[in-house]
């Protein structure tokens, strides 16, 4: 089992307010995909993270491999394992090579 | 991402921590040094990091006065750091020794940025009316360097260094200093009094900017930051910065002794107190910072084509000198 861990230098936070707006948007139906709820900065830059992609990184905290964060988004999101895991495999590769992610484990 | 980042911030990122307005140094260009506040107890400075750490405020930068007068200040900090915040701080280095040096790097400093105005010794002691202080202020680098703590240097641009500022980053280098803060004067407290003799005339502040930004582009070893709205006016100036205009009250807030919340050190508006009134209301509500955050262009501003990108500049400055936060930033040189 191969954990992910978040690396220590990002410092993130998730927009709360923000969070709930994005939610009640998708909700009606909305397309959220542009619309950021987490940020992270890192070598003076600020990055966002739209809805899934935030609820991907608050889970990679060195305690869950890809398998089981496709299963808690597939859950939270009620949608299909196999509809999210090649979504999920390729964000999380995107990560890795950026140096924000990394396998632990 | 494409998406606004104002809109998107549910609380500041850097609060601007005022422990103590006290201080051993009497500067002239000094914002606090004749505020007189009440100050609080360790115990509340700890509510107040536990508020800070509940609303998610990633940076802390405790400034002053001298931090290093207040004897609790590893003691808050180390707090602060317990609680995932990201300490840091600036000095005048004068306090700040080797036994310093080491409790500051215990204590969970990210990073200490030390206050040198000039690269010659006298000025520097001049400027700051303490013999001695330039010494002082180097050996704290070498100090912080030795206990492994990160340093930056600042120094306020103003008529005594403006055409020597490639000195000090050449003293930075020396010293292993790796970013340096070149702050734009602001006229606020003694510096308000002490404007005619110490503040650039507009058009100075443009050819500074001017020269200061090609250093900036050739230098590789050392970051340079400016911080000031007014350059976003600068032909060919194509930095993106997280906000348009003041960063105050948008990324930043500053916290007084007495835990009032104003929009910047400069601005003596108070928003609230982080202690008696709801964090929240006070970000998102307050008259003040919605104010600053809603800019409308006012004098040379109106019509002018830089207005989207400066947001009228300073506006800590330009309360100051007209007391609307409208009004054109005094440096503007347009």
């Amino acid at each position: 089992m191969s954990l992910l861990v978040r690396n220590p230098d990002i410092v993130w936070r998730t927009e709360q307010r923000r969070e709930q707006e994005v939610i009640e948007a998708l909700e009606r139906g909305e397309e959220v995909a542009e619309r950021g709820t987490v940020i992270l900065m890192f070598s003076g830059m600020m990055h966002q993270l739209n809805l899934v992609g935030g609820k991907i990184w608050a889970l990679c905290d060195g305690s869950r491999d890809e398998s089981a964060i496709v299963d808690l988004i597939a859950a939270e999101f009620e949608a299909s394992r196999e509809e999210l895991a090649g979504d999920v495999n390729e964000f999380i590769a995107d990560l890795l090579q950026r140096g924000w992610l990394r396998h632990d484990g | 991402m494409t998406d606004n980042f104002t809109d998107l911030f549910s609380a500041p990122l850097t609060i601007n921590w005022t422990l103590s307005f006290r201080c051993n140094f009497v500067c002239s260009h000094c914002y606090s040094r004749d505020e007189v506040c009440e100050e609080l107890s360790t115990a509340d400075h700890c509510r107040i990091v536990d508020v800070l750490a509940e609303k998610k405020v990633p940076f802390v930068n405790f400034g002053g006065g001298e931090p290093l007068i207040r004897s609790d200040l590893y003691e808050i900090a180390r707090y602060a750091t317990k609680k995932g915040l990201n300490v840091s701080m600036n000095s005048n280095g004068w306090l700040l020794d080797a036994e310093a040096a080491k409790s500051l790097m215990e204590s969970g400093f990210r990073s200490v940025g030390i206050s040198i105005d000039s690269a010659e010794a006298a000025l520097h002691d001049d400027f700051r009316d303490q013999p001695g202080s330039f010494e002082r202020a180097v050996a704290a680098l070498d100090h912080l360097q030795a206990a492994g703590v990160k340093t930056t240097m600042s120094s306020v641009i103003s008529r005594i260094n403006y055409r020597h500022f490639r000195e000090l980053l050449e003293l930075a280098r020396t010293h292993g200093v790796k970013q340096v803060y070149l702050h734009n004067f602001k006229c606020s407290g003694r510096g308000f009094r002490n404007r005619q003799e110490l503040d650039l005339s507009p058009e100075e502040w443009k050819a500074f900017y001017l020269e200061a930004l090609k250093v900036k582009n050739e230098t590789e070893d050392i970051a340079i930051s400016f911080d000031d709205p007014v350059i976003a006016s600068l032909p060919g100036y194509e930095e993106n910065p997280l906000v348009k205009g003041s960063s105050c009250g948008k990324l930043s807030l500053h916290l007084r002794p007495n835990g009032d919340l104003t929009p910047c050190g400069f601005i003596p508006l108070v928003v609230g107190n982080i202690l008696t009134d709801d964090f929240d209301t006070l970000w998102y509500d307050s008259p003040i910072l919605q104010k600053m955050r809603h800019k409308e262009a006012k004098g040379k501003c109106n019509g002018c084509g830089a207005f989207e990108q400066c947001l009228g500049g300073c506006t800590a400055r330009a309360f100051a000198t007209t007391g609307d936060f409208c009004e054109p930033d005094p440096h503007c040189w347009k």
